[in-house]
């Protein structure tokens, strides 16, 4: 400890002057490089004027306020009182890591952007959302036809599976086999009505996007729902809403049912429902899910210029968003655009007495 | 000419450091190349550990009070003093020892929600020390250079859970001229002396071992974390718990759905990370998580994100092929590091992750196994070995002071 | 060594603003009074320059310099307004943020102890590109995983399903179809359709892009379960007999189009040497009655299984011993008897669905065919009297059963129909529109629905023109509406 403070203290003379001179340099840097840096040095030193500069672009440091119109999407309430400090623009800062790994994979990443530049093309979000219940005796099975489909649709997809939490690990095993991206939801109220305890996993699902803030379209699948694949790639036109004719199918009967929208080209002119099924729910007409909508309604009402309701009805999202995709018939597209007049989604009922209990 | 002026600038930072003295403290040593090469060194033959006998008070007892010790995060200090007991290493015969292991469970002081309260530790510590000192003339003879101890605690034998508080505190100084065996390591930290051993924390292996899930379990979550993003109760004002880089991973990332992140700690928590690509390793409020020993052993390349971070047995395991480092300041661009990582490179992290005596050196196995967290630690010693000959102080020669420290410590215990 | 490096830097520099500037001015001072270290201020004010020239590769370096004088100056004499705005805007903080032993840390540690800035991005939303680069990334490393851990080498899956056009060919076909789709191996999927090819099935196997050999009897399919089961039987032997013929090479499984597979399924059957044997669930159900289903669920007790299951029979040392059959004991009397009986429909003692094969028991010639196996053409000329793969066989036993001995079920059988005389739009498109039957614009939405009874807004397309039913459904809706 002695010797370390005495070379220190020799040290010191040395380098305040050192220091002094560094300042002047780092001044002078600052002056005489700033503007023509990027044309006059090759890519490191981009980088390090780059890093230079960004603490003056911190200078910018935001007053809580500011902060909070400048990312306002951002509601938590442990904000208001973290110093938020605003970081340099996407652009920069994307490509200062991008150099991590220049030097060792210079070639490769060269050749992989290059490859992306060709063949990626952003997708939007589907978001979908499947409730599952132990008194559905066929969920396993109709869980492995469902993972059979999602597996096929083009990324990106979020796939949110609800169940009762228990002991079984069936169902975490079924979906961790699939290799499709999802989030496997619990919760540990107990139900006796069936659809309450549909409607209270949807809307613990609807919580989570909320929560997180995810933007994508959601769409509610049943595990009795059989897809055309091109159904994925019809809903991720929507907007805001969109609304499509379902097939009811049920076992060893004549009748078909179709129900949805009827439209003119994209327009909803209006629907041919039955309400058969819904005879329990008076709260909508529509099958669950014959809609899907933009998540954003969610977590961002005024986006869609309406008031931010959400909060109060935080309990019952589900009620909330079927009462907005019936009342925005504005926003509402049916699909496909060419007059809603193919099927792509299929309902297989099947009754079990567990199930209708 | 760019080579030129590298060279250059190399010569002259050489010419200035050996001119000031090299005030610095070395980086880190790490061996290059496929892991296992070192991994798999046997440490039986080339090291002898002599194993002080105290009284129970100092360990069993303890455990014997609260037996949550042995599955806490801190419980390597239990495990490693059982595995010496019964190790070839050991000696019963401390002339031939090269080192001297005082077991001491300073850790294992628990408040009822089975978090660990380091207040007694200084004291504890000194008094142990104070009777091998007595006892034996073996600490006199070095001061305890040529002893080591394991103190597992967040930052180490600073025993204090706050860092401001472990800084101002500093290494206990009785174990200033002690090896260390510790799981904190940050460069540059008053915590951490020169020549530690950095160990991984403890996490239970048969735990571990029954959730693994088949190999081939396709990997279906690009970024996985589980844990706190702000410690409200700690910390309501934000920004001192782990350096609001969690915070910032949580407002950055709460809307990616590639980013599966939460605070909610679930059933299959081992097994969603075996399905993950990359597993977030953010520091808390010391550097290192048991999230990096879970991500190894679940093959889940680890992304640490703690500045200046000493991983553990560096000089063995090759951190930087294996995981990847995000600094604190570039956690916004979490998404954009990750995903501009050529794909290459992530399947050959994959690889060495893959790898058994990666694995195997993460964990405090009962019984004990070769190339374990055990083993690594005993190669560590002995790769200190032969003892410089400094370590031995001329007679009636007093370097520590006994009575430094704050006086609370002072106290007898 | 890397820009992080740099990075790592300019934070910690950056954070080194919270504390005050008193060290600034004394630094300053004190350089002024040395001149012993010209020399080395020329000197290292030269390793500076080009190493910041050259870039922040050294500034892990550059830093440690810094550090080692003890100075931190620099930054503060910079940015010191940074950390006054940081300061005042957060008042709380800033007490916290210089450490009362501050000047302890700077000398010992560049660690920075105190409150630090959450760092959040401008831009909220995750960009699309970068989605589509972690998703590609996850693609790749679940190939590779499949690579490393799955099947090598794997075998041509050649699937037989027989099909026809029906209300529910759809659902059925396109559900075996993406299990089909997302085989990782090769396959040949055999359709046999009966009543003649139709582009009915043809669109929808085009869908699939999957290698199809679509081909036809021209029988109709019988309305009777029981001929239904013979005709699916011919069926199957045409599309052996197209194996034979084709010399097609690979594993031969009968994939009917109301089975619904596990993916496991197509591993397990990978193992298989000459023929093999899973176990199926059996979904019964029936549309009208729940006592059937109750009389499952005593059966679960029994079997302590959730469904009967229909394959292999072992006994512990994992030795073929016999065969679980569906128990149709129960359901004595009331089974269906039709299709669109409402009744329960069962299935047959064993199942196609729950063999498989090497294709080249099929072949007239294969170099080391075992001796157990019959002829094709000597037993297909009777086709009537196969009931299953097992008659191929001379001696049963030789059936390797799979799936932990049939005790993973990965496959289920669930045969749904509507009634045979179901109509559906033709390939599912409507046409004409469908009846508005709650207009549209600015309705305000009735709070709860109209109570009409339940037949009165269905579509039921009868045999006639589309047309026509409108005018039918009007009329009824008239009717029942007064």
């Amino acid at each position: 400890m002695g010797t370390v403070e005495r070379s220190k203290k020799k040290v010191q003379l040395y380098n305040k002057a050192i220091f002094h001179f560094f300042l002047c340099f780092v001044m002078g840097f600052f002056t005489g490089f700033a503007p023509t840096g990027k044309s006059l040095f090759s890519r490191p030193v981009v980088a390090s004027n780059r890093s230079a500069f960004s603490p003056q672009s911190l200078s910018l440091s935001l007053s809580p306020s500011q902060a909070r119109t400048q990312s306002d999407s951002f509601n938590t309430s442990l904000l208001d009182e973290t110093p938020i400090v605003a970081i340099p623009t996407k652009s920069k800062s994307k490509s200062e890591f991008e150099f991590e790994f220049e030097s060792e994979f210079e070639f490769e990443h060269e050749r992989l952007t290059n490859l992306e530049k060709v063949e990626l093309i952003p997708n939007r979000l589907i978001i979908v959302v499947t409730p599952t219940s132990v008194k559905d005796r066929l969920r396993a099975v109709h869980l492995r036809r469902l993972t059979n489909t999602l597996r096929l649709v083009p990324p990106p997809l979020l796939w949110m599976v609800v169940e009762q939490k228990s002991n079984s690990a069936r169902v975490s095993e079924i979906l961790r086999k699939t290799g499709i991206m999802y989030r496997h939801l619990v919760f540990k109220e107990n139900f006796t009505d069936f659809e309450a305890e549909m409607d209270h996993q949807r809307n613990l699902a609807l919580n989570h996007i909320e929560h997180h803030r995810l933007s994508g379209i959601v769409h509610f699948a049943g595990l009795s729902n059989v897809y055309d694949l091109s159904f994925f790639d019809e809903i991720r036109a929507i907007e805001v809403f969109g609304t499509w004719p379902m097939a009811m199918l049920s076992a060893n009967k004549k009748m078909v049912m179709i129900e949805g929208p009827v439209c003119d080209s994209s327009e909803v002119v209006g629907w041919h429902l039955s309400n058969m099924n819904n005879l329990t729910d008076t709260s909508s007409p529509v099958h669950i899910s014959s809609f899907a909508f933009n998540s954003s309604i969610l977590w961002d009402p005024e986006r869609w210029g309406r008031s931010s309701s959400v909060q109060d009805t935080s309990q019952n999202t589900i009620k909330f968003v079927k009462k907005e995709v019936l009342e925005e018939e504005t926003k509402l597209i049916g699909i496909p655009a060419k007059g809603c007049s193919k099927i792509m989604l299929w309902n297989l009922h099947i009754p079990t007495p567990n199930a209708q209990r | 000419m760019k080579d030129w002026r590298w060279v250059l600038v190399k010569f002259l930072y050489v010419a200035f450091v050996l001119r000031i003295g090299a005030v610095e403290g070395q980086q880190t040593e790490r061996i290059s190349g496929s892991a296992g090469d070192v991994l798999e060194d046997d440490p039986v033959g080339r090291l002898k550990v002599f194993v002080y006998e105290l009284p129970s008070k100092y360990n069993k007892k303890i455990l014997q009070k609260d037996p949550r010790c042995l599955n806490h995060m801190f419980a390597a200090e239990i495990y490693m003093h059982q595995f010496l007991l019964a190790s070839p290493v050991r000696t019963l015969n401390p002339e031939e020892a090269d080192w001297f292991y005082t077991p001491v469970y300073t850790t294992c002081d628990l408040t009822p929600n089975g978090l660990p309260l380091p207040f007694k530790s200084p004291r504890m510590m000194r008094s142990a020390i104070q009777l091998i000192s007595s006892n034996w003339p073996y600490w006199n003879r070095t001061e305890g250079a040529d002893h080591f101890f394991i103190v597992p605690h967040d930052f180490g034998a600073c025993f204090h859970y706050l860092e401001e508080k472990a800084i101002e505190r500093g290494i206990l100084t009785m174990l200033q001229r002690a090896t260390l065996v510790q799981t904190f390591g940050q460069r540059n930290h008053v915590c951490l002396k020169d020549g530690s051993i950095t160990i991984p924390p403890y996490a239970p292996p048969q735990k571990m071992q029954a959730h693994l899930i088949p190999p081939d379990t396709p990997r279906s979550i690009f970024v996985y974390f589980r844990g706190l993003f702000y410690d409200v109760g700690n910390d309501p004002e934000g920004g001192y718990y782990a350096r609001g880089a969690r915070a910032a991973v949580w407002e950055n990332f709460k809307d990616n759905p590639l980013f599966d992140i939460s605070t909610e700690h679930p059933m299959t928590y081992y097994e969603d990370m075996q399905r993950a690509v990359f597993c977030l390793c953010p520091l808390g409020w010391a550097p290192w998580s048991p999230r990096l020993v879970e991500a190894v052993i679940f093959g889940c390349i680890p992304v640490i994100i703690a500045d200046d971070i000493v991983l553990p047995f560096a000089d063995a395991i090759p951190w930087e092929e294996i995981g990847v480092y995000v600094d604190e300041k570039d956690v916004p661009n979490l998404d954009a590091m990750l995903t501009s990582i050529p794909t290459e490179v992530i399947l050959r992290k994959q690889r060495l992750l893959a790898n058994p005596s990666m694995k195997q050196a993460m964990l405090f196995p009962q019984p004990a196994q070769p190339g374990d967290a055990f083993h690594q630690i005993l190669n560590g010693l002995a790769r200190k070995l032969p003892h410089d000959k400094s370590v031995h102080l001329k007679p009636g020669e007093k370097i520590l002071n006994w009575t430094a420290g704050p006086v609370g410590d002072l106290k007898p215990w | 060594m890397k820009p992080s490096a740099l990075q790592q830097s300019y934070t910690n520099r950056r954070s080194n603003s919270f504390r005050g500037s008193p060290p600034l001015e004394s630094s300053i001072d004190g350089g002024s009074k040395s001149p012993a270290a010209v020399f080395w201020l020329v000197l290292h004010g030269l390793c500076c320059l080009i190493s910041l020239v050259l870039g922040f590769r050294f500034s892990r370096l550059i830093f440690f310099l810094l550090f080692s004088t003890t100075t931190t100056t620099s930054n503060n004499n910079l940015f010191s307004a940074d950390a006054l705005t940081l300061q005042t805007t957060l008042p709380s903080s800033s007490s916290s943020s210089s450490p009362p032993n501050g000047t302890v840390v700077v000398s010992s540690s560049r660690v920075v102890v105190g409150r630090h800035g959450i760092l959040i991005r401008p831009w909220p939303h995750p960009n699309p590109v970068e989605v589509m680069k972690a998703h590609r990334i996850i693609e790749r490393v679940q190939r590779e995983q499949r690579l490393q851990y799955g099947i090598k080498d794997p075998r041509t899956v050649i699937a037989i399903t027989p099909t026809y056009v029906r209300t529910f060919q759809t659902l059925h076909l396109t559900g075996l179809m993406h299990s089909l789709m997302n085989l990782p191996y090769d396959l040949i999927w055999i359709v046999v359709e009966a009543g003649g090819r139709t582009n009915e099935t043809a669109s929808l196997l085009a869908k699939s892009g999957l290698r199809v050999i679509h081909i036809a009897i021209d029988e109709k399919m019988p309305i009777y379960w029981e001929d239904r089961h013979q005709m699916e039987v011919r069926m199957r032997l045409q599309a052996l007999r197209v194996v034979r013929e084709e010399k097609l090479d690979g594993i031969l499984m009968f994939a009917d189009d109301s089975n619904m597979h596990s993916m496991e399924l197509f591993d397990e059957i990978q193992k298989v040497k000459w023929i093999g044997a899973v176990s199926v669930g059996i979904l019964v159900h029936s549309s009208n009655s729940d006592e059937e289903l109750s009389v499952v669920h005593k059966e679960e007790d029994v079997e302590n299984s959730p469904m009967p299951v229909q394959g292999p029979a072992c006994n512990s040392s994992d030795k073929l011993v016999g065969w679980h059959t569906f128990n149709s004991l129960p359901y004595a009397g009331r089974s269906a008897n039709y299709i669109g009986d409402r009744a329960v429909v069962l299935p047959r003692k064993m199942e196609w669905a729950g063999f498989v094969l090497n294709s080249r028991l099929l072949w007239r010639e294969s170099e080391d065919k075992p001796e157990w196996v019959k002829d094709l053409d000597s037993i297909a000329g009777d086709g009537e009297d196969i009931q299953s793969p097992l008659s191929l066989l001379k001696d049963p036993s030789v059936v390797e059963p799979l799936g932990s001995c049939g005790r993973k079920v990965l496959l289920w059988w669930l045969r749904v129909e509507a009634r045979a005389d179901s109509k559906f739009p033709a390939r599912w498109i409507i046409d004409p529109p469908l009846e508005v039957t709650v207009p549209a614009k600015r309705t305000p939405w009735p709070d709860s629905p109209p109570e009409l009874p339940a037949n009165e807004k269905r579509i039921e397309i009868e045999e006639n023109r589309e047309k026509h039913i409108m005018k039918t459904r009007a009329r009824r809706s008239k009717r029942t509406s007064r």
